[in-house]
């Protein structure tokens, strides 16, 4: 057993006491002292480790009370509320993925389900304009029968099949809500509208309590936070109750938990029903807030996001859910700018190099030495070719001008810039096979190399090299840490 | 365990200072707000630059950028203009997070785009909110305009109202199409399509025409169980599609498949490069690509831009030239300040008499393109004809 | 009866479900021997494609073409499989490998993150614009003039024989491979248990490598095939072929190669007749409730066996 606060220390010998055979106290006590850490961090650590998890949680809602507070910023705000939105998602597929171990491919149709819901039951399509009250119940609880629908032919399915089924669900939903203008029976009766098709449900109310409207930005983001806790809350409470760790025990090996009298397959309902239900919630706010619903909204790439919240964040914990939803959804949108993404980019990579890259001899080395390749070559440029030093830095200020006499900028950059970033991309694989001296030596072009790719190509086109950089972290990240960032190491019984 | 607190402090560390930095933000700008016209005018661009529609988006953009390096590159533009790009995936919720940083933006003055119908009604209430003019260069769904957003939203294209029912009486007047023929109307199930193939349909009905809806995702590949669908009752396939690659590809198996009805594009197919196999397309502009003062400029992007282009992508290089007069107009009349407002009266007013397109630009007074009407064109040996 | 539409609809379904199937089978493949869900296959799919299409632009066009034809796909063939193997290679190396050992989630990740790269970096590079193999152009349109005809009148092309010829031809490859040779063996013991066949001698990284270099090769020509037949090539194809791909894949019994080939002309199949005798506007959905019901049936899939868990 790991050492900690709990486990009693090992007893030094006293005074005069020989010390006993076999037994040597400084070595038995070593794990105990690496897991305490060392110094300031360690101790830092164990104090936030007796801390109780639930004051985590209701710290960061108060931080997130507060983001209103300090700025009127509508895209800040927004950007805020989408999280929360992503959060609860996640927090929903948490159940079904992370406690019960069921892979859910189709978790994004019981979102889409619930904003349509919505849409249906307040709006100008059919006439009908419920009372919020009135119309989330309703909608949650449809959610959730319809998520026990779906799990009642999967209770046969383990593992992928299950995967694939849940994925034709969800394909199902999309292509019928997107078709949905000219539904009729089998063609036996006429068409109906039923879901406006690609043109979607417009004009959708927003959230109408006692007569009150709540209309704006602030209030939404309110709505959605107290949204968030509410749930977080509950599934706290499960997560600890009977029911959860039933679903864990689901989780680490379907076999034992039956074998243990676990009712597997109430549990697979149960967990289905549950997620649903949270998406379904999760689509009335959305509705509400968008006051317009497009089946678009609730495909495929919506799906990817959410998953990658919870498995980046570390599925099957709560922690993981509010940091992967915060890290995946800011990274997101501040690298649609060009300016925030470059000194992100550039920042990570020198992050990198100083936490990585030891002795300080040899990081003082790589930099200088890439500094000055860089000057070198652009002057070797500017003096053989005019036309390659002509173009533009992206980003302007003291940083641009000293950009624009380091890399070589040309005046048409798309051609040799596409080279050069296919040329980059097998440096760097080239680099992470090399060892010891050489491959700090073959940083120095590498980096040079990234710097001329990044001015040239990439920071021109943001929204492409938006996705190429996630999906790069995403590599990296589940390399590094395939647990997630919250998440336990788990081995899998396959 | 430990490491987990010690990562979760660190966030909260983080989100404390995000929530500072935040604080630090400049407050929404309203409508009235200022800016000097000595330095460039941001332009906001919504478009789906990455996302399964990005052939559309990218080369809207593409158009766009070219217009603006080309205005700035102009020694007699006082004003210049900047893009400011937010991609947007076709997406109405991510349109409206990105109209949402627009209009938080205070140094931004005018939006082009989107380009999706569904986008424009879940980003116009946002952009409307902020007082910043939209202009899209696709979006055609008849209701936008003259609607709730009057005075906001524009379109240098015509709408779908103006190409369904010029496409409907040519077959009927000009192709033979009679009552108790069969006609057949295909959509890729995006908004743009069905829009179209909405009223291209009841059109031909009214007239006694038996219209065989269908309906292919635009994601699909194959069109050949499709074709084979095609009895000898079929005069006509109407094809209003948004990928003119796609429709070529119907026209190419319907061929192969011996079928002998006429094939017939809506504008999202207009491309004399892409599309030649089938017969007959519509447009509202002469081929941007065979006019001849054009082809100077045509030249100068594909070599910017290699790779091929789209017909959604040359209004937005209008729009950009439109945005660059109001802007010079609003700030000659605003002594070298210009605002949101300022910029959004002036838009509404440009009229551009040539243009690339080959027809003047004007707004009528419900924000459509004034006195806009479809030409229609003959394909013969691959190369368009016009025949109307 | 009508038998035109009938076999038409037959032609179309099995040139399509075979190339479903080509793809379907370096899914199956990688899932055998590594439980992962490789998402980011039907974007090697992708780029075998664009090599196809490269090559066609440096033999002159697809309306000028200067060789012949069967030299041309030759060589499309063998740099698409060469290259789609290599990619494969690649992403496995840099990856997959450290994950080998990890809950299958996180190398799920791991693929999406390979396959964001891709889509987006042939956006970069390629352009987003649809390119198209035109082959309604080579030499006058002779792949789709050429080909024989069926009795009702339905015309089957040369592009489309090839389609489908080519496919049986490389899973019967493909099957003589893993049947006959050593390395097919390994292959098959690892599948069954890494850890045991490691105990065996079986240098199992070897046979990892190899397995995704055939199973990239086969997406590759999938690419290059997809081409042939209907001519769009665009960043994105691979996102809903390899949908549909592991669709195919899972329907047939994961792990097991026939039924991948089974899975993918069933889905062929159903596509094309829904099409052609119920709806276009539902194909997709009726396809995918067609499918449910086969799951629900059939859970191991429909060639599958079902797997003997051991405790």
């Amino acid at each position: 057993m790991a050492g900690g606060p709990d486990t009693p220390s090992v007893p030094e010998p006293s005074e005069g006491q020989s010390p006993r055979i076999g037994v040597d106290e400084w070595v038995a006590s070593v794990e105990g002292r690496r897991d305490r850490g060392s110094g300031v961090t360690g101790y830092v650590r164990s104090e936030l480790e007796r801390v109780p998890r639930p004051a985590f949680y209701l710290a960061f809602g108060i931080a997130a009370a507060l983001l209103p507070a300090f700025t009127s910023n509508g895209y800040v705000i927004r950007v805020g509320f989408n999280t929360l939105l992503y959060m609860l998602l996640a927090l929903g597929l948490n159940i079904v993925v992370g406690y019960a171990g069921l892979l859910d491919l189709g978790y994004v149709a019981f979102y889409g389900f619930g904003a349509y819901g919505y849409a249906m039951l307040a709006s100008p399509k059919f006439g009908i304009h419920w009372d919020t009250l009135a119309v989330i119940p309703v909608v949650v609880v449809a959610t959730a029968i319809l998520g026990f629908l779906v799990a009642l032919p999967s209770r046969r399915l383990v593992g992928d099949y299950l995967a694939i089924v849940t994925l034709f669900f969800g394909q199902l939903f999309v292509t019928v809500y997107t078709n949905g203008e000219r539904m009729s029976f089998l063609g036996f009766t006429r068409s109906y509208d039923v879901t406006g098709g690609p043109n979607g449900i417009p004009n959708v109310d927003n959230f109408n309590v006692f007569g009150h409207k709540i209309e704006s930005l602030q209030a939404y983001f309110y709505v959605a936070l107290v949204m968030f806790l509410a749930v977080l809350a509950a599934v706290y409470l499960v997560e600890r109750s009977r029911t959860g760790r039933a679903w864990m025990s689901l989780r680490e090996d379907p076999l034992a938990a039956e074998l243990m009298g676990m009712p597997v397959n109430r549990l697979k309902l149960v967990a289905f029903a549950a997620g649903a239900a949270i998406a379904g919630l999760t689509g009335t706010v959305f509705a509400a807030l968008n006051t317009a619903v497009f089946s678009a909204d609730f495909d495929v790439p919506t799906l990817i996001i959410i998953y990658v919240i919870l498995i980046l964040g570390g599925a099957g914990t709560l922690g993981g859910v509010i940091l992967g939803a915060l890290v995946v959804n800011v990274s997101l949108e501040v690298l649609r700018t060009p300016g925030h993404a470059t000194w992100v980019f550039y920042t990570l990579i020198v992050g990198t190099l100083v936490a990585r890259l030891r002795p300080w001899r040899w990081l003082a080395a790589v930099v200088a030495g890439t500094i000055g390749l860089g000057f070198a070559v652009h002057a070797i440029v500017a003096a053989t070719w005019s036309a390659g030093v002509d173009g533009q830095p992206a980003v302007g200020g003291i940083l641009g001008s000293g950009l624009r006499h380091w890399v070589v900028l040309p005046a048409s950059p798309r051609t040799i810039g596409n080279v050069a970033f296919i040329g980059l991309v097998f440096a760097v694989l080239l680099l992470t096979m090399l060892r010891g001296a050489l491959r700090k030596v073959a940083l120095i072009p590498t980096l040079y190399l990234t710097a001329f790719v990044w001015e040239n190509r990439l920071v021109v086109e943001p929204s492409i090299t938006r996705l190429i950089l996630i999906g790069v972290i995403l590599i990296v990240l589940m390399n590094a840490r395939p647990q997630g960032l919250l998440g336990s190491q788990r081995v899998e019984i396959v | 365990m430990l490491r987990r607190v010690g990562l979760v402090a660190i966030v909260a560390a983080a989100a404390a200072l995000a929530i500072v930095a935040a604080a630090a933000a400049r407050p929404a700008s309203p409508a009235a707000a200022t800016v000097s016209c000595s330095k460039p005018v941001q332009i906001g661009m919504m478009a789906p630059i990455t996302g399964p529609v990005s052939s559309i988006g990218d080369d809207q953009l593409h158009w766009a950028e070219f217009a603006v390096s080309r205005w700035n590159a102009n020694k007699a533009h006082k004003v210049k203009l900047k893009l400011v790009q937010g991609d947007t995936q076709l997406q109405a919720s991510l349109a409206s997070t990105v109209a949402q940083s627009f209009a938080s933006n205070g140094s931004l003055m005018g939006v082009i785009g989107p380009a999706g119908s569904d986008e424009v009604q879940a980003a116009g209430p946002i952009l409307m909110k902020a007082g910043l003019a939209f202009a899209s260069g696709s979006a055609t769904r008849v209701s936008l305009t003259g609607g709730a957003f009057k005075g906001y939203f524009f379109r240098d294209v015509p709408n779908d109202g103006v190409q369904g029912p010029t496409d409907a009486t040519y077959m009927t007047s000009k192709l033979g199409v009679k009552a108790g023929d069969t006609v057949m109307v295909v959509d890729d199930q995006e908004s743009y399509s069905t829009g179209l193939a909405d009223i291209v349909g009841p059109a031909l009905t009214a007239k006694g025409i038996t219209v065989d809806r269908e309906s292919v995702s635009q994601k699909a590949t194959d069109f050949s169980a499709l074709v084979a669908k095609i009895t000898s009752s079929v005069k006509v396939v109407f094809l209003p599609f948004q990928v003119a690659s796609e429709a070529q590809l119907f026209a190419q198996q319907a061929q192969a498949q011996g079928k002998t009805a006429v094939i017939f594009g809506s504008d999202g197919t207009f491309d004399s490069k892409n599309f030649t196999a089938g017969n007959y397309v519509s447009f509202f502009a002469p081929d941007v690509t065979t006019i001849v003062a054009d082809s100077s400029t045509v030249a100068a992007f594909n070599q910017q831009y290699p790779g091929g282009t789209s017909p959604f992508g040359a209004p937005n290089y209008v729009l950009v030239q439109m945005y660059g007069v109001a802007a010079t107009a609003a700030c000659k009349a605003g002594g070298g300040k210009l605002s949101r407002t300022s910029l959004r009266k002036a838009f509404a007013t440009v009229s551009l008499p040539v243009t690339i397109l080959g027809t003047p630009i004007k707004f009528n007074a419900a924000g459509d393109l004034a006195g806009a009407e479809f030409h229609i064109f003959k394909i013969v040996n691959g190369k368009y004809q016009t025949v109307q | 009866m009508n038998w035109n539409l009938f076999l038409t609809e037959l032609v179309s379904g099995v040139t399509h479900g075979s190339v479903y199937a080509l793809i379907a089978l370096g899914y199956s493949m990688v899932y055998g021997i590594l439980k992962l869900l490789n998402f980011a296959h039907g974007d090697i799919y992708m780029v075998g494609s664009f090599i196809g299409f490269g090559l066609i632009t440096v033999f002159g066009g697809a309306e000028a073409l200067s060789t012949s034809i069967w030299l041309l796909l030759f060589l499309m063939f063998f740099c698409a499989m060469l290259g789609g193997g290599l990619l494969g290679v690649l992403i496995e190396r840099f990856a997959y490998r450290r994950l080998r050992n990890a809950p299958r989630i996180a190398p799920l990740i791991t693929a999406l993150g390979v396959s964001f790269f891709l889509e987006n970096a042939a956006l970069l590079v390629l352009g987003a614009q649809y390119q198209s193999y035109n082959t309604f152009a080579w030499k006058g349109g002779e792949l789709w003039r050429k080909g024989f005809t069926l009795p009702s009148g339905v015309h089957v092309a040369l592009a489309q024989i090839i389609v489908v010829i080519g496919a049986i031809v490389l899973m019967v490859f493909l099957t003589l491979f893993v049947q006959r040779t050593q390395l097919g063996k390994a292959m098959r013991a690892t599948s069954f248990d890494r850890e045991a066949a490691a105990m065996m001698g079986i240098d199992v990284d070897r046979v990892i490598v190899a397995t995704f270099f055939i199973g990239s090769a086969l997406a590759g020509a999938a690419g290059v095939f997809n081409g042939l037949a209907y001519q769009q090539v665009w960043p994105y194809m691979g996102f809903q072929a390899g949908l549909y791909a592991f669709i195919a894949a899972v329907v047939g019994g994961i792990g097991n190669l026939p039924g991948a080939v089974v899975g993918g002309l069933v889905i062929g199949l159903a596509q094309a007749f829904s099409i052609g005798y119920i709806s276009s506007t539902f194909s997709d959905a009726i396809v995918f409730a067609v499918l449910i019901v086969v799951m629900v049936v059939r859970p191991s899939g429909v060639l599958g066996r079902a797997a003997v868990q051991k405790v």
